[in-house]
């Protein structure tokens, strides 16, 4: 680039055509560089996905998900049955506990509250702790749950910890969903002598209804998969698959993260990563299939 | 008169459901400055927590510095910004200028399903396919290192970086462009003169977002870079950043003791840097608002 100037500089007139073919050199490496990039953002997704089923898929069997870790050491036989149940009741309890916080948070802080000073400042908050690092909530749950309200490492400790996680993602969300409709919709509704709470049920939610449940779906989507904040509030490295709220869980991130770090399997490892991927996968088609539902039903 | 009780009495509840959602995490504020205080207050002399001594709790007496870790971590996330943030923003590029609209509907969730996949498996995934080849190409004894932990590392933050500069790029208002091609100049000249100059806050907020991505991220770091507490002296050294360190350490810390402070010293350092970084793309989004209304 630099070049080039000083050259129109000095001689114009002889040198257009060096400049020319410089710049369209310029253009196309750059074009060329920009679509490799492209390529990149196509093809690696892929290919780490492609990879992993690939692998994964000859260890994926009917007993492998329904069976218990087994062998010496634990792991290198039997199924991930326990840890599937650990995430999927981790992931439940702290859905059933945070979305009503998140709902009516969302709902206030955009039909109650809306432009207020309070809504601005909860709303910058609440954006601040979107971004803070999963293994900080983990030691909050540590130290707060564990430790200083006494429910040792166990289920409603991870549950809790991880309904932490999601509430920011949820309540953001939502808040961006209510506020994106149209408030020719609420005047509508006014108009015609409804309460507001009567809105907010049979038109805002309806209407939000698809965004609110991609919030859902992104918040319950990372919890399932963190492995950060559970390693030291719910996971155990093996149960017997019972589920109660006061005893550990295995979960299938930190099952993972236990064989792969204890090198005890690789074949177990990979079955698990695809069982995890596999198992996020279908929570995100059943959620799509809930938002159209949803939005049939307005 | 009913439909007044009921609406005051939705506004009060909803009110309440926010209040006890943010208090929780305003209390996980409060909890860890208390206790970490004390681990800064063990620890009189800050400068010597963070730059001076080295992690070794078991010597007498125990010494508790995060140098290695701090320093670790800069190695590691910026190893991984350097491969991320010229990619990711081409990609940026890629998708707002130049991918025609079928390719754009591929790469989209393409970049979602990469940004879906769990941490631990991208750390699984690095085992399995760089760790074990390093070990053969390099001959080292262990292929945990930086360098494998960074590659991976920059994956995972790529499609933030990517889809936040998209957006910045298309929030290009669309006449620059067209008002720049009517004068003859190329594409390269549209990108590097008009584009990067109009998106730059949006592009700041798309570095400033991977690195605290980069910064925050635990399991794919733990179990790729390494787990050591020496200072990493190149590439292939083995390495312990902050977040590995915390989560190597946590579960066999005694309640209370000072490398439990120490340790929950490690993790304000983390938060606040992280919070500081949000707070900046926060006001650079104030700052464009005002910009485009002015």
């Amino acid at each position: 680039m630099h070049e080039s100037v000083t050259y129109i500089e000095t001689s114009i007139g002889a040198s257009t055509c060096t400049y020319r073919r410089w710049r369209n050199f310029l253009n196309t490496s750059m074009e060329g560089f920009l679509w490799i990039c492209g390529a990149i953002g196509l093809l690696l997704p892929l290919s780490i996905f492609g990879y992993i089923c690939f692998e994964g898929v000859n260890h994926l069997s009917i007993s492998f998900i329904t069976e218990y870790p087994k062998g010496t050491p634990l792991g290198t036989s039997g199924g991930i049955m326990p840890a599937i149940l650990g995430s999927f009741f981790l992931a439940l309890i702290g859905f059933i506990l945070s979305f009503p916080f998140a709902l009516f948070g969302g709902i206030y802080l955009s039909e109650y509250g809306r432009e207020t000073k309070f809504a601005h400042v909860v709303r910058f908050f609440v954006e601040c702790l979107t971004a803070v690092p999963a293994i900080i909530y983990g030691l909050f749950g540590y130290a707060f749950l564990v430790v200083f309200l006494k429910f040792g490492v166990s289920l409603i400790a991870g549950s809790i910890t991880l309904s932490l996680i999601m509430f920011p993602i949820m309540l953001i969300s939502i808040q961006e969903a209510l506020l994106s409709i149209k408030d020719e919709y609420r005047e509508a509704a006014f108009a015609l002598g409804v309460s507001k709470i009567y809105i907010i049920r049979r038109v805002l939610i309806p209407r939000a209804w698809p965004s609110i449940v991609a919030g859902i779906v992104l918040a319950v989507g990372h919890a399932i998969g963190s492995a950060s904040p559970v390693l030291f509030t719910a996971s155990i490295y093996f149960s017997k698959g019972n589920v109660s709220l006061d005893q550990p869980v295995m979960t299938l991130p930190t099952h993972l993260y236990y064989i792969v770090s204890e090198a005890i399997s690789m074949d177990h490892g990979y079955g698990t990563a695809i069982v995890l991927i596999l198992g996020l996968l279908i929570f995100n088609l059943c959620a799509m299939f809930l938002r159209k539902v949803g939005s049939l039903k307005q | 008169m009913k439909l007044i009780r009921g609406d005051t009495i939705s506004k009060i509840i909803s009110f309440i459901a926010l209040i006890v959602g943010v208090s929780f995490l305003l209390l996980m504020l409060m909890f860890f400055f208390k206790e970490s205080s004390i681990g800064f207050n063990f620890n009189p002399n800050l400068k010597k927590f963070l730059f001076q001594e080295g992690w070794s709790p078991l010597s007498s007496p125990p010494s508790f510095g995060i140098r290695h870790a701090i320093i670790s971590t800069v190695f590691v996330s910026g190893l991984s910004l350097l491969l991320a943030i010229p990619i990711g923003i081409g990609i940026g590029l890629f998708l707002s200028e130049i991918a025609p609209k079928k390719v754009q509907i591929l790469i989209q969730p393409a970049l979602e399903l990469l940004a879906g996949i769990p941490a631990v498996v991208y750390g699984f995934f690095g085992y399995a396919v760089f760790v074990k080849n390093f070990e053969i190409w390099f001959n080292m004894p262990t292929g945990e290192c930086v360098l494998v932990a960074g590659i991976v590392l920059s994956m995972m933050v790529l499609p933030f970086i990517a889809s936040t500069s998209a957006e910045a790029f298309r929030n290009v208002p669309w006449e620059y462009r067209e008002a720049a091609y009517s004068l003859g100049v190329n594409r390269s000249y549209v990108i590097m003169k008009i584009l990067f100059r109009k998106a730059l806050p949006g592009l700041f907020a798309a570095v400033a977002l991977g690195i605290a991505r980069a910064l925050g991220e635990t399991l794919a770091v733990l179990m790729l870079a390494g787990n050591s507490t020496e200072i990493p002296k190149s590439l292939l050294d083995r390495a312990q950043p902050i977040t590995a360190l915390l989560a190597t350490e946590l579960g066999e810390t005694s309640i209370g003791s000072e490398k439990y402070h120490a340790l929950y010293s490690a993790g304000l350092l983390l938060m606040l840097v992280v919070l500081i970084i949000n707070i900046s793309i926060w006001l650079v989004k104030k700052r464009m608002k005002r910009l485009t209304y002015a």
